[in-house]
């Protein structure tokens, strides 16, 4: 007995609040960047993709460098810390704990710690000051150009291995101790048994890391936006997201700012559908 | 086998050791003066000193902070969870028109960069007077939260044998007391990830809380950030005692309640 009122007393407040919070923002969104302070409609993009705005590429640039650190940095880190923590391992229960902490901390806090960890000697400086124990030079890690990406990348890092160890360990506890057993008796050996069973068998769940990955470093903001409050020098550590926010919220050019939300979103979308596509093609097998 | 086990806990300890310092400097520069740091970032603190929290204490409002954080994530977690059960319980239940094309669209927020709808939002919020209110956060945060939570309910109501909703049915029961009253309690693992997974989120949340609160009137991340930027170079340890502040109470639940909240964080990944 289910009318067409029931269907609609349950979804409404969803739909509803959906609407009004993510929809209705986005189709403002594409208003301001066609039509709020540009000569004509459009300007703004012929600005940002034809002209072509240096700054905005050297960001988009960028967030492919974090898409491909992450993936190539977290993933392995993690699998192997979840091969490490799903043994037999006294104060397993600890480890996990340390492991796991980062990815509960607001990234506020993590990139403020970072930068102390990162500054030049006298204050804070932990790093800095290993370096000049051992006897080495220092380094300016935020402030040079060249190298305040790739730091910046080591702290999200950090904060993102533990999350997608704790994916990769319910993975590991969903292999069957049978064929492990199988593979010892027929004298595999460690890398034969990882390389022929674990790998294969954890195939869904890493396509899930990479998929969150993947979508989750387009989109990154906060620790970026912490360390690097300028972005770097000329752009060397912003992403997308930092260089609209600023030139939304510090420049207040909201039109300009619309047009690099709306195309970071065409670019997510164009990147992520197939992602998402293969991993569901990937479940359904 | 005696000798792998030493290797693997030796090779275990060292990197917890790496992975751990951060925090651990963190919490032992608070308590740290100025001097001290200036000699040696690395030093142990020579006494129990608690002036840094005294000077931090006096900058921000980590009172209003804290409660600010609590009231939003609270009701934004409870609100989200209940609209996306029903929801939910609808795509997997009953039948209607534009089902899956509805679904897709809910399940598209997962991919939407929030970034997208800052300006918008900004300006909204701006011209309902919310603006400066931590009421302002729970419409955004809602409705970032139910892509996922209707993705892993509608999950776990299909998982559900059908029949018993059915006698409650021919008991008398509407569709929508169904899902009430035998649906939804039979729902509560998976609520229970739902709210976790949306919890640690919403509590770490930094983009909207930066573009649409600020002062006394913000969450806890930008009021770590506001304290912190103010007096970076100024005064570090302080800085430290004002991070400790704001993480070490969300980590002594963590720790705590860490079985459910990785178990939450997992299922929320994987879907359920």
């Amino acid at each position: 007995m289910q009318s067409r009122r029931t269907v609609w007393l349950l979804l409404a407040p969803a739909l509803g609040v959906y609407a009004l919070f993510v929809l209705w923002p986005i189709i403002q969104s594409v208003r301001f960047s066609l039509f709020v302070g540009s000569d004509a409609v459009g300007g703004h993009f012929v600005r940002l993709l034809l002209r072509p705005d240096v700054r905005f590429f050297r960001a988009l640039g960028n967030n492919v460098l974090l898409v491909l650190l992450s993936l190539l940095i977290q993933l392995p880190c993690a699998m192997g810390l979840a091969l490490l923590l799903s043994g037999r391992l006294p104060g397993r229960g600890v480890f996990r704990t340390v492991f796991f902490a980062p990815m509960v901390i607001p990234t506020v806090a993590i990139g403020f710690l970072w930068r102390f960890i990162y500054q030049p000697g006298w204050q804070g400086g932990l790093l800095n000051q290993l370096l000049m124990l051992v006897g080495l030079g220092t380094v300016d890690w935020l402030g040079n150009p060249g190298i305040d990406l790739f730091a910046i990348i080591v702290t999200v890092s950090w904060r993102h291995v533990g999350f997608h160890t704790v994916i990769f360990l319910a993975g590991l506890q969903g292999i069957p101790e049978e064929i492990y057993e199988a593979a010892r008796i027929d004298g595999a050996t460690a890398w034969e048994t990882f390389r022929d069973i674990t790998l294969p068998m954890l195939r869904p769940v890493i396509a899930v890391s990479a998929t969150l990955s993947l979508v989750g470093s387009l989109k990154y903001f906060d620790i970026f936006y912490v360390m690097s409050p300028v972005g770097g020098t000329r752009g060397s550590a912003d992403l997308v997201t930092t260089y609209m926010y600023r030139t939304a919220f510090s420049a207040l050019n909201y039109g300009y700012g619309s047009a690099i939300a709306v195309t970071l979103l065409v670019i997510t979308l164009l990147v992520a559908v197939p992602a998402m596509r293969l991993l569901q093609g990937r479940r359904a097998q | 086998m005696k000798s792998r086990h030493t290797v693997r806990f030796s090779i275990a300890a060292v990197l917890s050791v790496i992975f751990g310092y951060p925090l651990l400097w963190m919490v032992l520069t608070s308590f740290k003066s100025r001097a001290e740091l200036e000699a040696s970032a690395w030093s142990l603190p020579t006494r129990f000193y608690l002036g840094n929290f005294r000077d931090v204490l006096a900058m921000g409002h980590f009172g209003r902070y804290y409660l600010n954080s609590l009231l939003v994530c609270g009701v934004s977690v409870a609100v989200a969870s209940l609209a996306a059960a029903a929801a939910a319980y609808a795509f997997a239940r009953l039948r209607f028109r534009a089902k899956e094309a509805l679904f897709l669209l809910l399940l598209s927020g997962m991919m939407i960069p929030v970034h997208v709808t800052l300006i918008p939002l900004h300006r909204m919020m701006s011209s309902m007077g919310l603006l400066n209110s931590p009421v302002a956060l729970i419409g955004p945060y809602v409705a970032f939260a139910l892509p996922v939570s209707t993705f892993i309910l509608r999950a776990f109501f299909e998982s559900l044998p059908r029949e018993v909703e059915d006698a409650a049915q021919l008991d008398g029961c509407s569709p929508i007391g169904a899902f009430w009253h035998v649906a939804l309690p039979l729902a509560a693992p998976a609520l229970a990830t739902v709210v976790i997974f949306n919890f640690v989120y919403m509590w770490n949340e930094f983009a909207f809380a930066l573009t649409l609160t600020s002062g006394t009137a913000t969450t806890l991340p930008v009021g770590i950030y506001e304290v912190s930027r103010s007096s970076f170079s100024t005064h570090v340890p302080g800085v430290t005692a004002g991070l400790t502040i704001g993480v070490i109470p969300g980590l002594i639940v963590y720790f705590i309640a860490q079985k459910h909240i990785v178990k939450g964080m997992t299922a929320g990944a994987l879907g359920g």
